[in-house]
């Protein structure tokens, strides 16, 4: 099995204009996320208060990718 | 951390990965809509693993091929362009108030023979007519192509409409149009909003965004958004005429 980047949940708590979001996580960190291609490709909007799974990037933790919003 | 050469692996009919040292930095994937047409995604942190990636799957795949992205998205543009992706068509994303002493539509009384039916009020059977026919006239004329891309990846063909969701126009024997409206967070989404065919030009539509606009503003929704095709003049004429302003803006690309 091949292993991707580190998942984590967070919460978003900015929508940026270039269409990345910020996104803390549990621990209190806060990640620049971009959304997935799949979120994309099926209009899923991300909103405020969110939360969401994102997986963090090997080559800089601060940054991420939004994988999933879960239904609240 | 240095550049490190990267494999790309296609680990299933529509899944490609990108390898490196064992682990996926990188995937691309390829979904069909309803409508037949390929899209793709390829989530990558690095330029030139979106680079390899776009080669393998543009190479197994054959054109057209296409894409949907943020316009203000330049890194992810920029690497479609370099896949040789160019654009098809853009939809605007409008921010739409609600109130009606900003929208003017507080006086706007439903065309005369015209009734308008509050989300929940109408019956599943005729809300299932119109929509169908709503849809066939689609596919006759414009074809989804040209519509917001939520519409074309949501067909709703066999699901049961949620008449929660839907408020309509009617009129004696039949509904005529009808208006998509989801609230989720205080915030406001306009699915859709459309009429019958021969139906249209009479003021329905006005009529059913100023329902909906009216009934969220009586929520404390301020604002709602709607996605609109940049080349549906009337759509754009309906929203900009209540003051409706562009925020962003979805492309939809294309590789032939």
């Amino acid at each position: 099995m091949k292993s991707g980047g580190i998942e984590v949940e967070g919460t978003v708590v900015e929508c940026l204009r270039n269409a990345t979001f910020t996104v803390e996580l549990a621990n209190g960190h806060k990640v620049l996320a971009h959304i997935s291609g799949k979120i994309r490709k099926n209009y899923i909007k991300i909103l405020l208060q969110d939360r969401v799974l994102v997986e963090l990037s090997p080559y800089d933790l601060a940054r991420g990718r939004i994988l999933f919003r879960y239904r609240t | 951390m240095g550049e490190q050469p990267v494999v790309i692996t296609r680990v299933a009919q529509r899944h490609w990965h990108a390898l490196e040292d064992d682990r996926v930095v990188g995937r691309g994937e390829a979904s069909r809509r309803s409508d037949g047409r390929i899209f793709l995604s390829i989530d990558a942190w690095r330029d030139a693993v979106f680079d390899q990636l776009a080669d393998a799957v543009l190479a197994d795949l054959p054109a057209p091929l296409y894409t949907v992205v943020d316009e203000a998205d330049l890194d992810l543009m920029s690497g479609w362009q370099r896949a040789g992706f160019t654009t098809r068509r853009r939809e605007w994303e409008y921010l739409v108030p609600t109130d009606p002493r900003v929208t003017g539509l507080g006086s706007v009384p439903p065309p005369p023979g015209v009734t308008m039916m509050p989300a929940g009020a109408a019956r599943p059977g005729p809300l299932r007519q119109v929509y169908d026919t709503i849809r066939a006239e689609v596919e006759t004329s414009v074809g989804w192509q040209a519509m917001p891309g939520e519409l074309q990846v949501r067909p709703e063909a066999t699901a049961v409409l949620d008449p929660l969701r839907y408020a309509v126009a009617a009129e004696s024997d039949r509904y005529v149009g009808l208006v998509r409206v989801a609230a989720r967070r205080g915030q406001a989404r306009i699915g859709l909003v459309a009429v019958l065919a021969d139906r249209r030009r009479r003021g329905i539509a006005r009529g059913l965004l100023a329902h909906a606009l009216d009934s969220l503003h009586r929520r404390g929704i301020e604002t709602a958004t709607a996605e609109v095709d940049e080349g549906n003049g009337p759509a754009t004429a309906l929203f900009e005429g209540v003051g409706a302003r562009r925020a962003s803006s979805n492309l939809e690309l294309v590789w032939r």
